[in-house]
C-alpha cells in the first residue's frame, strides 16, 4: 500500500484480540472476580467498540486494509497455480468496518444485560458464561475480519462451538444440551459442505483471499474467476477440473459454500435447529440472532459477493430459498405461544429476506438489512428478556399482558422494535425491509427468461409474508404488554435494573433511527440527492468489493455476468413508491388484524380457529420430525449397511488372512518334531530334490 | 597318474553315504558323532583328490583346516553327549526330543 498504513488498521487485531483476553481472565480468575468476571468482559468489549468505531472512521476517510498478518504453510500446488499461501489476514473494507461496530456494540450491550439478566437472578457459573461470551465475540470478531475463506471457516466453526457452549449453558436441565447438540449438528451438517467448498476454491484459484489491496501482486479469487468467464479484462490464474465449464465449476462452488450459510443462517431446510436454540439464556439469543452466529451466513456471502454474481443459478437459489424461508418462518411464528419462540422464527424470516436481497442483486439493501436487523432483533430480545424477568423466567405469552403500565421502559423500546421489525414508517426496518422488496422487483421485472421469473416469485414469497410479519409482531406485543393480567406474576411482576434498561434504551433509539442512513424512496422522490449514505459508503476504495462493481450501472458483475437487470415500469420514483406502498400497506393490514384480534382485556386464543393448519404450525410443518425420519429411516439403514459392508468384506478380508496363517502355521509347525534324525532326514531330502532339479533343468538326463 | 580322480569320488560318496546312512538310522548319540565324522572326511578326501588333479595345495590346506575343524566339533559334540547322559540316562537321541512346538 502506498503511504503509511493508518495506526487503527495496525491497532485492529487488539478489536479481536480483547475478548480473547477477556475470555480467558474469565476462565482463569472468573471465579474469584466480582460479578463471574463481567467486568472484564464489558471493558474488553467496549475497547473493541471504540476500536471498531476507529476503523469504521478511518474507512469512512477513503482507506481501506488488506494485510497478512501469519502465514502457517505455504504449498506447493504442482500445477499452475504454483506457490498456495496459507494464511491469517485482515480485510478492513466498508463492509467488515460496518459489522465490527455491529457486533462490538451488540456484544457490549448484551454483556450489560447479562449483569441484570444473570448476575441478578442469581445464576450460577458465570465464569463459564461470561468466558463462553467472549469466546463467542472474538471468534465473529476475527471471521468478520478474515481476509480469506479458509480463515473465514475456520472462525464460522469457532462461531458453531461456542454457540453449542452458550446454548447449551444449563446444561443440567434437559432440554439445553439436546438443543445445544441439535445446534451443533445441523449447523455443522451444512459446515460439511463449506468445507469441500473451500478445499475446492483454493485448488481452483491457489488463494482464497476475499480481495488485495490495488497494487498488490497477489490474486483474490472472486477477481480471478471474473477473469477466467472474460467479465473483466486480464488474464487469469486458475485450474478447473479437468472438462469443467467454468461457469458450471463456480456454480457448483459457490453453492458449496452456501451449504456454510444455509446451517449458520437458519435458511430452509437446515433452519430447525434455531427456535429450538432458544433454550439458551436470552442475552445469548440476542447475542446469536443479532450479531454473531446467524449474521456470519449471510455476512459470508455479502463477503463473496463477487464471486456469487457470476453464477445467475447460484444468485436465483439464494433469492428463492431467502423468499420462501421468510414466509415459511413467518407463518410458524403466528401460532407459538412463548415469546423467544415468535422471536426465533422472526429471524429466520428476517434472515431470509436477507437471502434475496442477496440473490436479487441487493447487496446495498442486504447490507443495510443486516445492519437494521442487528438493533432492533437485539432489542426485541433483550426486551423479552426484561419480560422474562419480570416473569420469573415463564415465557408463555398467555400468562402475561397488561405489562405495559408496569414496565414501561421495556415497552416502548419492544413497541420502536416491533414497529421495526413490522416494517412501520418510519422505523429502521422499514426502509430496509423496502428496499429489499423494491430490489427484488426491480431486478425480477427487468430480468429475462427463468432467473426474473424466480425473482418474482421470491418477491412474491417475501411480500406475503410481510403480512405475517406484521400480525406476528403485533400479536406479541398485545398479548405481553396489552390487556388485562392473565396470571398473578403478571399482575406483580419482578422489577428491572438499570443494567437491563439501558442497553434496551440504546437500541430502541438505534432501531427508530437506524434506517435514516439509507431512505432510498425519499432519495428517490428528492431526485437523487443524495442521502443514501450507506450506499454511497459500502462503494469503498478497494475495487473488487466496491458496490459500483458488484452492482451499479452497465459495467457492474451483475449486469454482465448474472445478466440480472432493473426495470421500473412507472418510472423511477412511481416505482419505488408503489413498492412502498405496497409493502407498507401490507404490513399495516398484518399489524391491524392483530390489534382487531388481540388489543382487547380478555384476548383469547384465534389461531385456535385455525384447526388442523394451526397444528401443522405449530408443529413447525413437522419438519423436526421429517428430519428424525430421515435419520432414522434413511441415515441410520445407510449407516448400518456401511457398518455391514465395513464389519464383513472389509474386516472380513483383514479377518480372512490371519486366520489362513494362524490355521496353516498350526499345521506346519507339525514338521518340526525336536529329533535330530528328522531333521537330518529333511535336509537330506532336499538337497536331493535340489540336485535331481538342477540334473533336470541342466539336461543330464 | 597313478590312480584316476574318479576313484577318489567314488570312495568318498561312498565314505559319505556310509555317514549319511549312520545319522538316518542310528540313535546312539556316540554313533552320530562317528557318523559326522565319516561325513566330514569324505569331504576331505575330496579335497586332497581335487588338489592333486590341479596340482594346487589349497585343496589340501583346507583339509587340514577340516580335520581341526572337526576335532573342535568332536569336543562340543562330546560334551554334548555327556549333558544328554546326565540329563536323560541314556545318549539316545530320540529321548530328547523337547525343543519344538
Amino acid at each position: 500500500m502506498a503511504g503509511t498504513t493508518p495506526f487503527a488498521f495496525q491497532f485492529a487485531p487488539a478489536i479481536a484480540a480483547l475478548p480473547f483476553v477477556s475470555f480467558l481472565i474469565a476462565l482463569a480468575f472468573g471465579d474469584r472476580m466480582p460479578k463471574g468476571g463481567a467486568f472484564a468482559g464489558i471493558l474488553a468489549t467496549a475497547g473493541s467498540l471504540l476500536a471498531s468505531l476507529w476503523v469504521f472512521v478511518t474507512v469512512s476517510g477513503g482507506s481501506a486494509y488488506v494485510q497478512d498478518i501469519h502465514t502457517w504453510t505455504i504449498l506447493d500446488a504442482g500445477n499452475a497455480l504454483g506457490d498456495i499461501n496459507l494464511h491469517f489476514g485482515l480485510l478492513l473494507d466498508p463492509l467488515s468496518a460496518m459489522m465490527l461496530v455491529i457486533v462490538s456494540l451488540i456484544a457490549l450491550l448484551v454483556h450489560v444485560f447479562s449483569l441484570g439478566y444473570m448476575n441478578d437472578e442469581g445464576e450460577t457459573g458465570l465464569p463459564r458464561y461470561y468466558a463462553g461470551l467472549g469466546l463467542f465475540t472474538f471468534s465473529m470478531l476475527s471471521f468478520v475480519m478474515a481476509d480469506n475463506l479458509l480463515m473465514a471457516f475456520m472462525f464460522f466453526e469457532l462461531v458453531g462451538l461456542c454457540s453449542f457452549l452458550l446454548i447449551g449453558f444449563w446444561f443440567r436441565e434437559d432440554g439445553p444440551p439436546s438443543a445445544a447438540k441439535k445446534a451443533f449438528l445441523v449447523t455443522r451438517f451444512g459446515d460439511y459442505f463449506f468445507l469441500i467448498g473451500v478445499v475446492g476454491i483454493i485448488a481452483t484459484f491457489g488463494t482464497s483471499r476475499f480481495a488485495v489491496a490495488g497494487d498488490a501482486a497477489a490474486a483474490a479469487f472472486p477477481v480471478e474467476a471474473a477473469k477466467v468467464l472474460g467479465v473483466t479484462e486480464g488474464s487469469a490464474t486458475a485450474v478447473m477440473p479437468a472438462g469443467m465449464d467454468p461457469q458450471l465449476w463456480f456454480t457448483i462452488l459457490g453453492l458449496l459454500v452456501l451449504g456454510g450459510v444455509v446451517g449458520k443462517s437458519a435458511q430452509f431446510p437446515l433452519h430447525t435447529w434455531l427456535p429450538d436454540a432458544m433454550e439458551g439464556p436470552t442475552p445469548v439469543s440476542a447475542l446469536i440472532h443479532a450479531a454473531t452466529m446467524v449474521a456470519a451466513g449471510v455476512f459470508l456471502v455479502a463477503r463473496m459477493y463477487g464471486f456469487y454474481l457470476l453464477s445467475p443459478t447460484a444468485l436465483g437459489i439464494i433469492a428463492l430459498v431467502g423468499g420462501f424461508t421468510a414466509l415459511f418462518a413467518a407463518t410458524m411464528g403466528v401460532v407459538k405461544r412463548e415469546i423467544k419462540q415468535v422471536l426465533a422464527y422472526s429471524t429466520i424470516s428476517q434472515y431470509g429476506y436477507m437471502m434475496l436481497a442477496l440473490g436479487a442483486g441487493g447487496y446495498v439493501a442486504a447490507t443495510f438489512h443486516l445492519m437494521t436487523h442487528a438493533f432492533f432483533k437485539a432489542l426485541l430480545f433483550l426486551g423479552a428478556g426484561s419480560v422474562i424477568i419480570a416473569m420469573h423466567h415463564n415465557e408463555d405469552m398467555w400468562d402475561m399482558g397488561g405489562l405495559k403500565d408496569k414496565m414501561p421502559v421495556t415497552y416502548w423500546t419492544f413497541l420502536f422494535g416491533s414497529l421495526a421489525l413490522a416494517g412501520i414508517v418510519p422505523f429502521s426496518g422499514f426502509w430496509s425491509k423496502d428496499e429489499v422488496l423494491y430490489e427484488a422487483l426491480i431486478h425480477g421485472l427487468g430480468t429475462a427468461g427463468t432467473q426474473g421469473t424466480l425473482l418474482l416469485v421470491a418477491y412474491a414469497f417475501g411480500l406475503l409474508a410481510v403480512v405475517f410479519t406484521g400480525f406476528y409482531t403485533f400479536r406479541m406485543v398485545f398479548l405481553t404488554f396489552h390487556g388485562e393480567p392473565r396470571s398473578d406474576t403478571a399482575r406483580d411482576p419482578h422489577g428491572v435494573r438499570w443494567n437491563v434498561k439501558g442497553p434496551l434504551v440504546v437500541l430502541g433509539a438505534l432501531a427508530a433511527t437506524a434506517g435514516f442512513v439509507n431512505m432510498v424512496p425519499v432519495d428517490k422522490l428528492l431526485g437523487g440527492a443524495g442521502i443514501d449514505f450507506l450506499h454511497a459508503w459500502l462503494d469503498g476504495p478497494l475495487e473488487a468489493t466496491s458496490v459500483h462493481y458488484y452492482t451499479d450501472g452497465s459495467g457492474s458483475l451483475l449486469y454482465e455476468a448474472a445478466a440480472i437487470k432493473g426495470a421500473t415500469p412507472l418510472g423511477e420514483i412511481g416505482t419505488v413508491l408503489v413498492s412502498a406502498a405496497v409493502s407498507l400497506a401490507l404490513a399495516l393490514f398484518g399489524s391491524l388484524l392483530a390489534y382487531r384480534l388481540y388489543a382487547v382485556p380478555e384476548p383469547v386464543e384465534h389461531t385456535e380457529k385455525l384447526g388442523a393448519a394451526k397444528d401443522v404450525l405449530y408443529n413447525n410443518y413437522y419438519q423436526d420430525e421429517f428430519q428424525v425420519f430421515l435419520a432414522e429411516r434413511v441415515t441410520m439403514p445407510l449407516a448400518k449397511a456401511a457398518d455391514r459392508f465395513d464389519q464383513g468384506v472389509i474386516d472380513g478380508a483383514v479377518n480372512g488372512v490371519s486366520s489362513v496363517s494362524l490355521f496353516s502355521g498350526r499345521r506346519i509347525k507339525r514338521v518340526q518334531t525336536g529329533l535330530v534324525t528328522n531333521y537330518a532326514l529333511l535336509l537330506t531330502l532336499g538337497f536331493l530334490v535340489l540336485v535331481i532339479a538342477m540334473a533336470v533343468t541342466g539336461g543330464w538326463f | 597318474m597313478a590312480v584316476p580322480t574318479e576313484y577318489y569320488l567314488v570312495l568318498s560318496a561312498g565314505l559319505f553315504c556310509i555317514g549319511l546312512a549312520g545319522i538316518l538310522t542310528r540313535k546312539n548319540a556316540l554313533m552320530f558323532l562317528m557318523s559326522v565324522e565319516l561325513m566330514l572326511n569324505a569331504a576331505n578326501i575330496n579335497f586332497v583328490a581335487f588338489s592333486l588333479q590341479w596340482g594346487n595345495l589349497t585343496g589340501q590346506t583346507f583339509a587340514l583346516f577340516t580335520m581341526a575343524l572337526a576335532a573342535a566339533e568332536v569336543a562340543v559334540g562330546i560334551g554334548i553327549i555327556l549333558v544328554l547322559y546326565r540329563n536323560f540316562g541314556d545318549v539316545d537321541v530320540t529321548d530328547a526330543a523337547g525343543m519344538r512346538w
